[in-house]
């Protein structure tokens, strides 16, 4: 019964998203060339085509999952590739096979992972990933730097970001490694004859993470990627343990971290320096933060219209800066509507989080929203000068494929903990039912 | 763990509350800032990038006008008339902006301002240019005869009508050809460098900004103060006969043209031009307060309120310094010393005597339309001055029809019509003699008010006597009066 109230509303919602995105595409296509984009219904079929099969998938895979999680990303990746196809057609192409290549990721996440559980068991496979494919860029051969960042891997033809994946490899390995060490690590205290310095036992996993984020920082110049990972292992750190103390020892390794990469490496001191003051250098380093103001700005409160800005003097307006576009064209209403979009993805994944049973299933829910949430905020943050800047992806809506592609497989687990919850709910009513009622 | 999961929650609304806070700051409160950064081009390209409306002649001829490019900003401004109005519509350059009417009627050209945003919504589902045509008040008949008429001489031809202060005649030579410095390639900063180094000046609209010792023309303003405060009639006073007026502490006093001696009433000596009469007229008849307060009530020192950007206040000394004896104010009263003016200016004085002592306020502007045609906006006729009043004004008019009758602007005559007008010959030096050639005045038909008034300057003419202006600048502004007062039949 639920089952079906949740798949319903699942495709009420994807349809009137799809409704949304055709009508996005089409204002896009009036505001740059003044004419109705002449494949607009192929487009729409190919849109509608794949959410519906995601969305059949799930009605046989994993039918008590909740409705919002897949019309949220199929929202945002629709806008998402309105602009990406407004701003260059020639990636729109690329986007739209990466899109279909994530909807089969994502099918095929919810039909391998029957159980959250069958995750926990492969806890050091997935740390062994995850390691691997972060430190991958750096292999002689495969490893390429793009735009300063070595955190790109050629295999032949194709190019990706395995840091991406790694990202899911690791929260899955976070999860089950916390729920194993949870009890230990929580009875960490302050030992009073050594006032200055936690036990070092309790000490190990987080100095470990932390000097993991500090190599990627330092080998491969990604910044955003580095914050991302050491915030997400704390945060699961203190949900799983439930002490607040060690969100105040990771701020302080943080701080340690930040600082000795400020006075260390160049390219973080620039990074700081345009953050603080990008009008010293408008013409040369400072001139994509303070393009991205400019097109902000230009947007105003209701925005320049679809296809009405001109986004594309923002360097990289495609990846890290496809916010900047967004606020242009559709205005603070549009921007805010984007931060309202993730605010409820998050909002659902937590749910899922907190309705789970397992530990694993609570912690690796809570890690992968946090994943989303994050990296949305780091780039957002980035982009509009709250934090520095730090190049990572905008979840679902970016260009490039890798970010897609694992961002599918991690809404296909967080459905698969929520449908888990769910079959167990059921279990449970039954149960219940069956004692409680008179025979 | 729910409850921290709760509080993660609650920190994901912070962070996202935080973004929400700096977009409000970036899209709201800094926008403006923002958007008037000289270093985003974002505005000025959406300027550039719109249709902006045409500039038109008071007889129908297109004087700039949009056409579709292939470049970055879709439209390219164009000049069909090249130099003819060169300095009147100015120029429009995505690297240095804007001049003359391009600038001023900026917002209205290019579609922003309110009467046009109602069309707008009006035409919300019409494919339509909403930008407007400014139609202007010179004839490009008459602004070529004004060309014409002053030949390759330097100088300027101002022309206007004194009942509504619509400027007929507006032509500064040299003037420039806007095509080459509006075009969106380098070529214009190079253009323009070049043109801003000639001596001659061509990018300066002299017109209405350049300002010259207005000579003897001056005298009629000395002339209008003193009748208009009682002080002089046509009778009284009677100045002596003298070949220099005697000026403090000096053997250089002021003398006559040609060391010849004159004086007599007011029509006797503006007729031949006495200096040592009207420099005695502003010196002891009227004195130097009532001079600067008569001269501020014809606008000098204030900056005449043509739709034009930044056009010169004409100068009239304010401060006479007793140990500096009468030298100034005397000189001041004959258009020199101290004294300086635009050619519009000495037009508004010709236009103040032609309309009962009531300057209009000048303007280029006769109307604005929609490309339908449909009027947005129709020129006012507004007062700028009342310099003096219709009695004195009465008077001078007279004085100045005298003047052209049987004086030294006998050859601003235009047959059949009532014509007045003053000489002014502005010394330049003397080695070798050189002068400013001034003629202001007025035609109008019999009996009528005056239908136009104008002013002439011709630049640098060899020599220093009193006759220049009548012989090189009063045939131009007879040509030209002739050729406005024809075409308004």
């Amino acid at each position: 019964m639920i089952e079906r109230l949740r798949r319903n509303s699942e495709l009420s919602l994807i349809l009137l998203g799809a409704v949304i995105v055709g009508g996005a595409y089409t204002l896009a296509s009036l505001g740059t060339t003044a004419s109705i984009p002449a494949n607009i219904g192929p487009f729409l079929a190919v849109v509608v085509g794949l959410f519906i099969a995601a969305h059949i998938a799930v009605r046989r895979l994993a039918p008590g999952a909740d409705g919002m999680l897949l019309p949220l990303a199929g929202l945002l990746n629709g806008i998402g590739y309105v602009f990406i196809a407004r701003l260059d057609k020639n990636l729109a192409g690329l986007q739209a096979t990466w899109t279909a290549v994530g909807i089969v990721a994502f099918i095929v996440t919810l039909a391998v992972v029957r159980r959250p559980r069958t995750l926990e068991r492969y806890r050091y496979t997935f740390l062994l990933i995850g390691a691997g494919l972060l430190m991958l860029p750096l292999v002689p051969g495969v490893g390429r730097t793009i735009n300063g960042a070595k955190i790109w891997v050629s295999l032949g033809p194709v190019n990706f970001q395995p840091g991406e994946f790694a990202k899911v490899a690791l929260a899955i390995f976070f999860a089950a490694y916390l729920v194993e060490r949870r009890e230990l690590l929580a009875m960490a205290s302050w030992p009073h004859f050594r006032p200055v310095l936690p036990d070092p036992k309790f000490l190990g996993p987080i100095i470990l993470a932390w000097g993991l984020s500090l190599v990627v920082m330092t080998a491969e110049k990604d910044l955003g990627s580095s914050l991302l990972f050491f915030a997400l292992f704390i945060v699961m750190l203190w949900v799983a343990t439930e002490k607040s103390a060690y969100l105040g020892v990771g701020g302080v390794l943080f701080a340690i971290g930040a600082f000795f990469s400020w006075s260390t490496f160049s390219h973080v001191k620039d990074r700081v320096t345009v953050w603080t003051n990008p009008w010293a250098d408008a013409s040369d380093k400072g001139f994509q933060i303070i393009q991205g103001w400019y097109a902000l700005a230009w947007g105003g409160i209701a925005g320049r219209g679809l296809g009405l800005g001109t986004p594309t003097r923002i360097p990289e307006v495609q990846n890290d800066f496809i916010f900047a576009a967004i606020g242009e064209e559709l205005g603070l209403i549009g921007g805010t509507a984007i931060l309202i979009a993730y605010l409820l993805m998050i909002g659902a994944g937590l749910r899922i989080a907190m309705r789970a049973e397992a530990s694993f299933d609570k912690l690796l829910a809570t890690g992968l929203t946090t994943l989303i949430g994050l990296q949305t905020f780091i780039i957002i943050a980035g982009v509009t000068r709250v934090l520095p800047l730090t190049g990572v992806t905008l979840p679902f809506v970016s260009y490039g494929g890798s970010s897609l592609v694992a961002n599918y497989v991690l809404l296909a687990l967080l459905m698969r903990i929520s449908d888990e919850s769910h079959r167990r709910e059921m279990r449970q009513g039954r149960a219940g039912t069956a004692v409680g009622a008179p025979a | 763990m729910n409850k921290q999961i709760r509080r993660l929650g609650i920190a994901m609304i912070a962070l996202f509350t935080i973004l929400f806070a700096q977009l409000n700051y970036i899209q709201v409160f800094h926008q403006k800032t923002l958007n008037d950064d000289p270093r985003n081009s974002r505005k000025i390209v959406e300027e550039f990038s719109r249709p902006r409306g045409r500039i038109i002649s008071a007889d129908g001829t297109v004087l700039a006008r949009s056409k579709k490019s292939k470049d970055q900003f879709k439209f390219q401004r164009e000049y069909p008339e090249k130099d003819l109005f060169g300095q009147v519509t100015g120029y429009f350059n995505f690297n240095f902006g804007a001049t003359g009417l391009e600038a001023s009627y900026g917002d209205e050209l290019s579609g922003q301002t309110p009467e046009i945003d109602i069309h707008k919504l009006a035409d919300l589902f019409v494919d339509n240019e909403d930008v407007a045509d400014l139609t202007i008040t010179i004839r490009k008949d008459v602004q070529q005869a004004a060309r014409d008429a002053l030949g390759n001489q330097a100088g300027s031809v101002v022309a206007l009508d004194p009942r509504n202060g619509s400027i007929l005649a507006f032509w500064s030579n040299p003037s420039f050809d806007p095509n080459p410095l509006s075009t969106h390639a380098k070529s214009a900063s190079q253009v323009k460098a070049l043109l801003e180094a000639a001596p001659s000046k061509p990018l300066l609209p002299k017109m209405y900004r350049e300002l010259f010792f207005p000579g003897s023309t001056f005298k009629v303003v000395t002339g209008s103060i003193g009748v208009d405060d009682g002080l002089v009639t046509p009778q009284q006073p009677v100045y002596p006969v003298k070949t220099s007026y005697d000026i403090d502490f000096t053997n250089d006093d002021l003398s006559n043209f040609g060391g010849e001696a004159c004086g007599g009433a007011l029509f006797d000596i503006l007729r031949v031009s006495c200096n040592s009469a009207f420099a005695e007229m502003g010196d002891k008849t009227i004195g130097a307060q009532r001079m600067v307060e008569g001269a501020e009530r014809f606008g000098f020192n204030q900056r005449p309120p043509i739709d034009l950007p930044a056009a010169a206040s004409s100068k009239f000394p304010t401060e006479f310094p007793k140990n500096q004896g009468n030298g100034p104010i005397a000189r001041a009263s004959i258009g020199q010393g101290d004294t300086s003016a635009t050619p519009l200016q000495m037009a508004l004085v010709a236009a103040a005597i032609a309309n009962q002592g009531t300057i209009m306020e000048p303007h280029l502007l006769a109307k604005l339309t929609d490309t339908d045609g449909r009027t947005l906006h129709s020129a006012e006729t507004k007062v700028w001055k009342h310099a003096i009043q219709p009695a004195a004004a009465e008077t001078m008019r007279q004085a100045m029809l005298g003047v052209v009758q049987s004086g030294t602007a006998t050859r601003l005559a235009i047959p059949g019509f009532e014509v007045g007008g003053k000489t002014g010959t502005a010394q330049l030096g003397t080695e070798p003699p050189k002068s400013h050639a001034w003629i202001i005045g007025f035609a109008g038909k019999q009996g009528q008010a005056p239908q136009v008034a104008i002013a002439v300057i011709v630049e640098s003419q060899p020599g220093v006597s009193e006759a220049t202006g009548g012989r090189v600048a009063a045939p131009i502004a007879q040509a030209v009066m002739a050729k406005i007062l024809q075409t308004q039949g």
